[in-house]
């Protein structure tokens, strides 16, 4: 009788003990495979090239600083060169996958037609359109 | 002498701004719009080439490459325009000049002011390579056509 009880008891932790298993492997997470790096990476004189619609674009900052995979702040005196145009200011974010940079100071921007003096910038790249804001000079090369 | 050379560098820099021979100043905005080749000027716009000054509220200017470099084709000006031409004034509430022909057309409260007369009207053609000048009024009823005196600058 005693063996009988013990041999339920036995068996009844034995599944139990499959059920928790079998609870932990649904419902444990997978370890993850990307390792997510928050730290903000600075770089002093800093220059490289970014691909985008408009075609290479050569940057350069007095400090690059990383602000994610896809967020570039270009601070101090900055520059952003391709065959259009040619952007020398200070402060530049530049936004990787909208493709998008801007400045709240000062610029200078010489292209095929002239050179260009405005207190601001937006240059929506993927649209091929560049805003100059505020008071705004473009001498026109004759 | 370091006082006289200041003084040169601060004078030619101030003449190679203001005697520039072309150029666009816009208060508020100047957007470049590379895809469809044109500028888009706002707020207080003054426009000068080669033929005159330019003033009014918004400009859009389109261009075409010439031999890699970017030239005005068409220039529309919007609102309380103001067109200085030699000693002649022209004011409308829209012009467009194409540089091809030459040829300035201003509609809407249109008027031509010079030192020896003032007309007024609803559209005005200046010809400026041919010196010449149409003005209609809105109903077409009356037609004024002036061929200026070709002058030796001309």
């Amino acid at each position: 009788m005693i063996n009988v009880s013990n041999k339920i008891i036995i068996n009844t932790l034995v599944v139990f003990l499959f059920g928790v298993q079998f609870f932990i492997y649904i419902f444990n997470q997978r370890p993850l495979s990307n390792n997510f790096i928050q730290k903000k990476i600075t770089v002093e004189n800093f220059s490289s090239i970014v691909l985008s619609k408009s075609g290479i674009t050569k940057i350069g900052s007095e400090k690059l600083n990383k602000i994610d995979d896809d967020n570039i702040y270009l601070e101090g005196i900055s520059f952003l060169e391709n065959r259009e145009y040619k952007i020398y200011g200070k402060n530049i974010l530049i936004k990787l996958k909208e493709e998008i940079s801007n400045s709240n100071k000062p610029v200078k921007v010489i292209n095929s037609m002239g050179t260009l003096k405005a207190n601001g910038f937006e240059n929506l790249d993927y649209e091929g359109i560049i805003i100059f804001k505020g008071e705004v000079e473009f001498l026109i090369d004759q | 002498m370091i006082n006289k050379i200041l003084y040169l560098i601060l004078v030619s820099v101030f003449f190679s701004t203001a005697y520039s021979d072309s150029y666009v100043k816009a208060r508020d905005t100047l957007i470049w719009d590379s895809e469809n080749k044109n500028y888009t000027a706002n707020g207080d716009v003054e426009f000068k080439n080669e033929k005159f000054v330019a003033y009014s509220d918004k400009m859009i200017a389109n261009y075409i490459e010439e031999d890699d470099k970017e030239v005005f084709t068409v220039v529309e000006l919007f609102e309380n325009v103001v067109i200085e031409f030699r000693d002649e004034i022209f004011k409308g509430n829209h012009a467009i000049y194409t540089k091809d022909n030459n040829i300035i057309i201003l509609t809407g409260d249109v008027s031509i002011q010079s030192p020896t007369r003032l007309l007024t009207g609803y559209e005005l053609i200046a010809d400026i390579d041919n010196n010449k000048r149409i003005l209609n009024s809105a109903d077409k009823d009356s037609l004024v056509e002036v061929l200026l005196e070709n002058d030796k600058n001309n």
